[in-house]
Parts: C-alpha cells; sequence; structure tokens
C-alpha cells in the first residue's frame, strides 16, 4: 500500500528519464511511454484513493532525506483528500492532455523531447501535491519551474519562445525568493517543516508564531503568485502562449497555476491568523476569505473546462494550419462540430451557467463573501460580480467571431475535424465540465477543512443548492453572466472586425499593451539592477583592479625602475656610492 | 596505504612521463588517462569504506620526516575531507579526459596536469600543515606555468601574471599565519592531531589568536577569491586552458577554505569572534557584488568565473555563521561547487574549441548542432543558479538555514543573490548560448559525438546529481567532524568570559 504513492510519483520521472536516454530517436515510442507513465499514474492514484479512502497515514510513506543538527527534511508523502483531489486532477486532466498532444505535435521533429518535459512536468507536479514537508514541497516546485521553462521555450529556436521561457523561469524565481524565506522563518519559529508537526505544534500553542505569522504568511505568499501567476507577477503568463498550445492547457489550467492555490490551501493552517487574511484577501480572494474549500472546489472545476478550452483552441489552431488570430476566423461550427460543441461547453462553463461545474465553484466564492456568507466583503463580492460579467463578456466575444457567423478568411475553407486522439480528450473534459459541479466535491473537501456543515445531498438537491444557501451570490452571478453574454451579442453577432477599440480609445491601447507592466518591469530592472550591476562593474575594473591591482604594479615597477638607474654596471659609480655610504654611515654614528 | 597510493599515483605517473618521448603522444595520453582513472576509482572506493561518525581520522599513514622540527608525512581523512579527495579525483579524470584539446607540448601539460592532481589530492589528505602547504604549492606552480604556456586570449601574460602574483602572496600571508602558529602554540609541530590536543590543554593566547586568525583567514581568503581579493580569477581562468581552469576553480581553490574550516576555526574562538562579523559583511561582496559583475559579462568564461566567485560566498556565509548547519552546507558546496565549476569550464572549453569565439553576443543557437553539450550546459546552468536535484542547491539551502539564527539579513541578500541575480545571469546566458536562431557561421561546429567526448561531462553531472539528490552520503560523513569544529570554534577562552562577567 505505501508503494502506491512512491510509484505514482515516480513513475513519470522514469519515463523522462528513459526517453532522454534511450528513446530519442523513437519518437512514437517516447510518445507512448509518457502516455503509459502518467495513465498508470492516474491508475494507481485511483487504487490508492479506493483503498484508502482518502486518507492514509503509514510509516512506509516517508524517508528521511537530509537531517543536520536541528534541520531534519523528509521525503514523504501526504495522502488526505487534498493531494488525492489534486493526483486526479494532475494525472487525469494532464494525462488527457498527453493524449492530445500524441495528436497536435504529431509532425513536430523532436515529439521526444516534448513527451520527456512533459513527464518531468508531471513528475514535478505530483511531488509538489505529495510532498509531507514545506522543503520538498519547494524542491518541486523549483522543479515545476524548470519544466515550465523548458516546455514554453520547446521551441527555443525562436526569439519570443526563448525570451518567454527566461521570462517565465525569472518571474517564477522572484516568487520562490519570497518561499524560500517564509519556509526559513516557519522552520525558525515553529522548528519543524513538516505539515503534521507544525500542525501539532500550532494546535498545542497558537500563538507559537507570534508577530511573526504576518511575514512568513506574506512571504509564503510571494511563491504562490509567482507560480499562480497573481498581480504584479502575472507578467509571464500571456507570453507562456510562445509554447505548444497543449502546454498552455497544462500551466494554465491543470496545474501550474493551480500549484499555487494548492500550496495556500496546504499551508492554510499557517496563515490561519486573524490579521493576515486581510492582505491575502485581495489578492487570492478564497483563501483570503478563509475559504480553502471553495478554492479547491473552483481549481477542480476550473482545470476542466480551461484545459477544454485551451485544447478545443488548440485543435481549431491545428485545423487551420496554425492561424491564431480570431477575425481571420468564422464559421467554424460547421466545419469542426465537435471542437464546436466542447467549447461551447467550456465556455458555458466558464461564464458560470447552471448546471454546469463552473457555476458551483464560483457560488462557493460568491457565497463565503455575499452579505450572508462566512466572510462578508461587499467590495470583494461586488469585484467577483463584476469580473464574472467581464469573463462572460470576452468568452461570449471569442465565440461569436471565431466560431459563428461567416468565415472571414479562406484559410477557414480546408479546415477539417482533428482526429480522435485530440477530439476525445475535449469530449472526455465536456463531460468533466458539465457534471464536476454536483458530484460532491465541494462537500468532500469542506468537511476537510472542518466544516461541520458540509453533507452530501442528493443529485438533484445539489443542482439547486446554490439557490438555497446564499441566494443573492446565486442570483447576482447569474444576473452578470447574463449581461456579458448580451453585451457581446450586441457588439459582436455580425461584426466582420473588432468595433471595441475605436470606442475605448486610449484604453484598448493600454489594454493591448497589457497596462505598460512589462515597460514598467523593464525599466525598473534597468533601474536597479543593471544600473548597479553597472557601477560595480566601473567599480571593478577601474578602482579595484585599475587603481590598486595596476596601482601596486605599476607603483612596483616604477620603483624597479628607479633602482635600476642605481646599476649602471660602471665600477666608478659603485666606488663612488660605497664611499658615499661610508660616509654616511660615519657621520650618524660619530655624530 | 589507499590514501598514499591515491595521493602518489598521480605523480609517480608524472615521474613515468617524463622518461616517454614527447612524440609518443597516444601513450601520453593512455596512461594519463588510466592513471586518474585508477585514482578516481580508488577515491570512490575510499569513500564508500569511510565509516561515517568514528572519532578519529581514518585510512592514516605516518612516515617520520623531520623529526627536528616535528615534521612528519602523515595522511588521513575524516568527515570533512573524505568527500573533497573524491571530488578532486573526479575532476582529475575529467580534466584528463578534456585535454585533447591540447596539441602541442602534450608531453609538458600532462606531467603538470598530473602534479597538480597529486597534489591536490595530498593537500586535502595531509594532517601535517607542512605537507598540506607543500602539497598545495605542487599543485598551484603548474596552473601559473600553464596558463602561461597553453593559455588563450590577448590578456594572456597580464592573467598569468595577477593569479602568479595574488596567489604567491596569498599563500604567503598564510604561510606566516601557520608559522605563527607553529611558534605561538609551542606544540613543536604542525601536526594536526599533535596541535589539537596540545591547544585543547594549553589554547593560544587572545592577543596572538586575533591576529593569526586573519592571517589564515586573509591569505586563504586570496586563494579563493574572497572580495575585495577577487580581480585575478575570472581573468585566469578566462586565459586558462580548459583543464587548468577546471582544477583550479574547482578544486584547488578548496584548498583555502578547507584550511580555514580545519585550521583557522577550530583552533582560535578568539579570532573567529573578532573577525567573523566582518567575514559576513565580505562574502556579500561575493554573492552580491560579484553577482552583479557577473550579470554584466560578455565573455561566457568571465561570467562563469564571477559566478564562481558567488558561489564563494555562500561557503564564506557558511563559515561566518560558525554554525553545524551551516558549515556543514559551506563543505557540501565546496564539493558540489568543485564538480559544477569544472563542469562550467568543460563545457565554455568545449564551445570554445568549436567556435573559436566566447563572445556570448557572437554565439547563439547551439542546441541545434550540438544538442548533448547544449543540454549539458542548460542542466550546468541550472545547477548553478541553485536548481534542486543538484548537490549545489543542498549547501547552498543548508547554508541559509544554518545562517538565520545568526545573520538573518544576510541570508535574506544571499537568497536574493542567489536565487534572483544568479537565475537572471545563468538564464541569460543560456538565452545568448543555446537559445535562439542559429547564425550561419555556426553550422559546421559538432556535438560531443562519441562516447569519449561524453564521458566527462557525464561523469560530473551524475556525480552532481547523485550528491543533489541523496545529500546523506555528504552530510553523514560531514556532520560529526563539523560539530566536533563548531563546538571548538564557538568555545570562548575561560579568561576571556570572566572578564566579560
Amino acid at each position: 500500500m505505501s508503494l502506491l504513492p512512491w510509484l505514482i510519483l515516480f513513475l513519470p520521472l522514469a519515463g523522462a528519464v528513459g526517453i532522454t536516454l534511450f528513446t530519442q530517436r523513437d519518437r512514437d515510442l517516447s510518445a507512448k511511454i509518457s502516455i503509459a507513465a502518467v495513465w498508470l499514474s492516474f491508475f494507481f492514484s485511483g487504487l490508492l484513493c479506493l483503498f484508502t479512502s482518502g486518507t492514509f497515514k503509514d510509516a512506509g510513506l516517508s524517508a528521511e532525506w537530509l537531517t543536520v543538527g536541528d534541520l531534519v527534511v523528509d521525503f514523504g508523502f501526504i495522502i488526505d483528500p487534498l493531494s488525492s483531489l489534486m493526483l486526479f486532477i494532475v494525472t487525469g486532466v494532464g494525462g488527457l492532455i498527453h493524449i492530445y498532444s500524441y495528436g497536435y505535435m504529431h509532425e513536430d521533429r523532436a515529439v521526444s523531447r516534448f513527451f520527456a518535459s512533459l513527464s518531468l512536468f508531471t513528475f514535478a507536479m505530483l511531488g509538489v501535491v505529495l510532498a509531507n514537508n514545506l522543503l520538498m514541497m519547494f524542491i518541486f516546485w523549483e522543479l515545476v519551474g524548470v519544466s515550465s521553462y523548458l516546455l514554453i521555450g520547446f521551441w527555443y529556436e525562436k526569439e519570443s519562445a526563448a525570451d518567454a521561457a527566461k521570462k517565465a523561469f525569472i518571474t517564477n524565481r522572484l516568487g520562490d525568493f519570497g518561499f524560500i524565506l517564509g519556509i526559513i522563518l516557519v522552520w525558525a519559529t515553529l522548528g519543524g517543516l513538516n505539515f503534521s508537526v507544525l500542525k501539532e505544534t500550532l494546535a498545542k500553542n497558537p500563538g507559537a508564531m507570534g508577530g511573526l505569522a504576518t511575514a512568513a504568511g506574506l512571504l509564503l505568499f510571494c511563491g504562490a503568485m509567482g507560480k499562480s501567476a497573481q498581480f504584479p507577477l502575472h507578467v509571464w503568463l500571456p507570453d507562456a502562449m510562445e509554447g505548444p498550445t497543449p502546454v498552455s492547457a497544462l500551466i494554465h489550467a491543470a496545474t501550474m497555476v493551480a500549484a499555487g492555490v494548492y500550496m495556500l490551501c496546504r499551508v492554510f493552517f499557517l496563515l490561519d491568523v486573524p490579521g493576515s487574511h486581510a492582505q491575502l484577501g485581495y489578492m487570492v480572494m478564497a483563501v483570503g476569505l478563509a475559504a480553502p474549500g471553495a478554492a479547491m472546489f473552483h481549481l477542480a472545476t476550473h482545470a476542466f473546462f480551461k484545459a477544454l478550452l485551451f485544447l478545443g483552441a488548440g485543435s481549431v489552431i491545428h485545423a487551420l494550419h496554425h492561424e491564431q488570430d480570431i477575425w481571420k476566423m468564422g464559421g467554424l461550427k460547421s466545419k469542426l462540430p465537435t471542437t464546436y460543441r466542447t467549447f461551447l461547453i467550456g465556455t458555458l462553463a466558464l461564464c458560470g451557467v447552471p448546471p454546469l461545474s463552473g457555476f458551483y465553484s464560483k457560488d462557493g466564492i460568491l457565497a463565503a463573501a455575499s452579505p450572508s456568507g462566512s466572510h462578508p466583503n461587499p467590495f470583494l463580492f461586488i469585484l467577483v460580480v463584476g469580473v464574472a460579467a467581464l469573463t462572460a463578456f470576452y468568452m461570449a466575444r471569442l465565440f461569436l467571431v471565431a466560431f459563428l457567423g461567416k468565415a472571414k478568411d479562406h484559410c477557414v475553407d480546408h479546415a477539417h475535424e482533428s482526429p480522435g486522439v485530440m477530439i476525445w480528450p475535449l469530449r472526455i473534459l465536456g463531460t468533466l465540465s458539465v457534471i464536476a459541479g454536483f458530484m460532491g466535491l465541494e462537500q468532500m473537501l469542506g468537511r476537510f477543512f472542518g466544516d461541520e456543515h458540509a453533507h452530501s445531498l442528493g443529485y438533484i438537491a445539489q443542482l439547486f443548492a446554490p439557490f438555497g444557501h446564499a441566494p443573492l451570490a446565486a442570483f447576482f452571478g447569474l444576473f452578470a453572466t447574463v449581461l456579458g453574454f448580451s453585451v457581446a451579442y450586441a457588439l459582436y453577432a455580425n461584426a466582420s472586425t473588432d468595433p471595441l477599440p475605436a470606442k475605448l480609445g486610449f484604453l484598448a491601447r493600454a489594454m493591448r499593451d497589457r497596462f505598460y507592466f512589462d515597460e514598467i518591469y523593464t525599466g525598473l530592472i534597468r533601474l536597479t539592477h543593471e544600473a548597479i550591476s553597472y557601477v560595480a562593474s566601473w567599480i571593478d575594473r577601474w578602482l579595484v583592479a585599475g587603481l590598486v591591482v595596476r596601482g601596486t604594479h605599476g607603483t612596483t615597477e616604477l620603483f624597479g625602475r628607479a633602482l635600476r638607474l642605481v646599476q649602471t654596471g660602471n665600477l666608478q659609480t659603485y666606488a663612488f656610492l660605497l664611499v658615499l655610504g661610508v660616509a654616511l654611515l660615519l657621520f650618524i654614528i660619530l655624530k | 596505504m589507499l590514501l598514499t597510493t591515491l595521493i602518489f599515483l598521480p605523480l609517480l605517473t608524472a615521474l613515468l612521463l617524463v622518461l616517454i618521448p614527447a612524440n609518443f603522444r597516444f601513450v601520453l595520453r593512455a596512461l594519463s588517462l588510466l592513471a586518474t582513472f585508477v585514482t578516481m576509482v580508488l577515491a570512490v572506493v575510499l569513500f564508500a569504506k569511510f565509516q561515517p561518525g568514528v572519532a578519529d581520522y581514518q585510512f592514516t599513514a605516518q612516515a617520520s620526516w623531520l623529526p627536528a622540527l616535528g615534521i612528519s608525512y602523515h595522511v588521513g581523512v575524516d568527515g570533512l575531507n573524505v568527500a573533497l579527495v573524491l571530488m578532486a579525483a573526479i575532476v582529475g579524470f575529467a580534466a584528463t579526459c578534456v585535454s585533447w584539446e591540447i596539441k602541442t607540448g602534450e608531453k609538458l601539460f600532462y606531467i603538470l596536469l598530473l602534479l597538480i592532481i597529486g597534489g591536490i589530492i595530498g593537500a586535502f589528505a595531509s594532517l601535517d600543515l607542512f605537507f598540506f602547504y607543500f602539497f598545495n604549492e605542487l599543485a598551484l606552480v603548474p596552473v601559473f606555468i600553464m596558463i602561461g604556456v597553453w593559455g588563450r586570449g590577448p590578456d594572456k601574460n597580464y592573467a598569468t601574471f595577477q593569479i602568479t602574483l595574488y596567489l604567491s602572496l596569498g599563500a604567503f600571508l598564510a604561510l606566516f599565519g601557520l608559522i605563527a602558529l607553529y611558534v605561538q602554540s609551542g606544540a613543536n609541530s604542525l601536526d594536526l592531531v599533535v596541535l589539537k590536543q596540545h591547544l585543547a590543554q594549553k589554547p593560544l593566547e587572545a592577543g596572538s589568536q586575533k591576529l593569526i586568525f586573519p592571517m589564515l583567514l586573509f591569505g586563504f581568503g586570496v586563494l579563493v577569491g574572497l572580495v575585495p581579493f577577487h580581480t585575478w580569477a575570472p581573468l585566469g581562468y578566462g586565459s586558462a586552458p580548459t583543464a587548468t581552469a577546471m582544477m583550479h576553480a574547482g578544486v584547488l581553490k578548496k584548498a583555502g577554505l578547507y584550511a580555514i574550516i580545519r585550521v583557522a576555526l577550530p583552533f582560535m574562538p578568539q579570532g573567529v569572534a573578532e573577525w567573523m562579523p566582518i567575514l559576513a559583511w565580505l562574502c556579500l561582496g561575493n554573492i552580491l557584488y560579484c553577482g552583479w559583475l557577473a550579470m554584466r559579462q560578455k565573455d561566457l568564461n568571465l561570467l562563469i568565473g564571477y559566478s564562481s566567485l558567488a558561489h564563494m560566498g555562500f561557503v564564506f556565509l557558511g563559515i561566518a555563521s560558525v554554525s553545524l548547519i551551516g558549515i556543514t552546507g559551506a563543505v557540501v558546496i565546496m564539493v558540489a561547487h568543485g564538480l559544477l565549476a569544472a563542469l562550467s569550464f568543460a563545457l565554455s572549453g568545449w564551445l570554445y574549441n568549436q567556435t573559436g569565439t566566447l563572445e556570448m553576443a557572437k554565439l547563439g543557437g547551439l542546441m541545434r548542432k550540438m544538442p548533448f553539450v547544449g543540454m549539458a550546459l542548460v542542466i550546468c546552468f541550472m545547477a548553478g543558479c541553485g536548481l534542486p536535484g543538484f548537490g549545489n542547491f543542498v549547501g547552498e539551502a543548508l547554508v541559509m538555514f544554518g545562517a538565520w539564527k545568526s545573520l538573518p539579513w544576510f541570508v535574506v541578500a544571499a537568497a536574493w543573490g542567489g536565487l534572483v541575480i544568479g537565475g537572471i545571469y545563468m538564464l541569460r546566458a543560456i538565452r545568448s548560448v543555446v537559445h535562439g536562431p542559429q547564425p550561419d557561421a555556426w553550422s559546421g561546429v559538432s556535438d560531443a559525438g562519441n562516447i569519449w567526448r561524453k564521458l566527462p561531462f557525464a561523469v560530473l553531472i551524475a556525480a552532481l546529481i547523485i550528491f543533489g539528490c541523496f545529500p546523506k552520503l555528504l552530510t553523514e560523513r560531514i556532520k560529526p567532524n563539523v560539530a566536533e569544529i563548531v563546538e571548538a570554534a564557538a568555545a570562548k577562552a575561560p579568561a576571556k568570559v570572566a572578564v566579560t562577567k
């Protein structure tokens, strides 16, 4: 039994290593190894869940990795509902993306390298999910960073892809800087790294963190910001689309962005200190609202429909031979029927249309912030409603322009539906996006985070539950969706170019340039690190190496040259100097 | 006997090479490879047979040499130097492998290389400080000759000149310190075992401790490239032939650090108390200042040189923390960085041989033509910016954990330097050297094709990964001895305590 987590974690690594060392030449075999590894992990995750019903503790789950003095680091696993759910998301959604990639990347020269990176990514994500202590989580955290670097920069010969990969890694590093300091701080104040030990310490002495609680919370949060691409460390994510589309799906939906939220839920008990919520609240809302169950629920459903949308987009791009401009599409409904249907489901789920999953999970968060919820916060409530309307608007716009209406460019004429390996993952994800809302995930997570009121309802009751327990939230959520849809329909139903930029003027330009964050950051780096390193280099060249070292060298050499003048080789000069010296000595002695 | 074989196998092979005609180039190379390979295997055996936690030195051998001065040939290993011996032997083998690039004067080159390898293993294994110094110089002097004769680039002569002066001066200062220790201790010996027993009974006077300590710290510090005595390092490595840069940056530098930990810390606790705060500030010079300098470099070798100095800063931070975790971390970095620096210079040497330049603006897109070397470079630079899974991460993490209690703000700065600044310049280097479109000029370059060409890179990467994934291999051996040293270093002399009360 305790062997299972080891297998789940290390199978993808074995796949990555095996492909890199042995099957580089055989592209087909490499892909199959990678796909087999991730689905075996999925299968074993299923077994684990079946046998343990979610929670499992065993000595065989942990091994000592490193012990020096007070620092004890295990290499061990935590098996609870939270990590079990994530195991399914990572291997399940990730596995579908693997299969999809088999079709999508079929013609690429370096398929083996792609699948090796995918397997490495899966390994790293599983490590983050299973880690039973903070340092191990950090280790896999960094590995997620590096494997996403490899995936984003997969087409490294493209300048833009190589730059995007570099940017993603460095931005993530900024977050990791906070994360490691947070880990050290927690270790120094609580004396341990294992989640179970930390929980016990805090249970015995809730004030153990003292005044450092907020600092530690913010530092750990830094790490989540980098991975989840939260403001102000969001800048890498749009560029990350330079990678192949399945990678975008993997990074956005299934896993990497989710890693940040998962980490916050995992360390939630550390942050659960009055006061630190306020700061966090505006950043990761659900966690800040002390509703980690809602956060994980939304993370799960989000994984389904976001992956669905990305893979659907990939299917369109594949069909149109890498045309990505939606203003050249249109009329894809008849050309790509399956992609059209599944994309529609994904769009509706993302926009929160009942009874699709997005409605329920979003409602969980809205309910927490609503006036009758656990943490009433009118400002955040209005914000979320606004964002929901905006989401509905832009998704409807995308859908209307790309799939409906008339074809805007001849590239659409030759489009044909993608092959089965790409279509079936869409169908499965579509099904999941429909049913995930009322499968009982929310209650399972609620129980895990200690909410006694969470109990399973029947499926039918579940369907209407949001209207029962927080009607205000449910109705506002629906209202936002309808509003977004109507505006989008009015603007884009028959448009052949985008009417919005002209209407918004400067705002549209600012949006196109992403509110100039890239420019601001480039400027900041220039002002700080580039400037400092310029000054340091100047000091090193002219003061240390120049003035001091060359100066010493020069002085010594000058001295030598001066002394050389004395060595004339002329006997009379020597005799003269000798007598002069004797006379001087005599003068000094006899004075 | 095993240890003596390890030291003298390369040295005797060097002697043997003297007797072989210079135009038997294959024999010269084959013999050197064989000798260093056997040395590496023996070092692995030594490392495996070493028993962690045993109080005494293991694998000892002693022979009287100059009894009147109390000098004897005395070798042995404990947790502190056993991994360093292994690292030296691995790097030695890899350095011999990459020396196929040497096309002129191979005979002298291999003789000097074997002298360096035997010498540095001898320095690490010596328990008599006289022999430590002797072996260290035996390894250092060939470095100057090699840079002068086989070096490259326009600054070759100035580099030779600067490195010779700096290292000789540093070594002199350290020698004064050792002689002062010999005289002041009154033990009539420089044997570590004798000195330890003697100083436990009769510690050095506080005054002499405070004077001798900086001599050793800065004397050996110069050998390591402690800011502000660092300018020789990048320049020297930029001009050195590949094998020399690998040996010096990887292995020889560590002898200075080893001596500081082995001699200066436990024997002079007063000096520790006096000088460690200053060392803490200087190590920031290495981590941050050299990191920023690395960001500015346009030449790959100079970048590696400065980043290597930045890594040394972490070792100094570990030492300055005078804590079990911190110094254990420092020793782990010494081992890991030895492998890493050797790997970096081996790779840059390969690139230089293929392209004739290391200017990063001219390179680019090399991954396409050199998948193996390109991948090794990505792995190497990722390890260099502290990616978990490689030995460096373990060391750097231990140093940061260990230094947190006494030097929290320094740890914050070090984390910034290691994670962010290190990330920036390493990623920039990968981006500009192996990524991006491939310029036409490099369509004719070739990858490390056959297994022999791949071997040195593979050995170094494998060692880095093994120590990174199973750090207990190192820490279990290192920590008992570091615990002893920390205890000795933190012990204030009784007289001083009485005064402060």
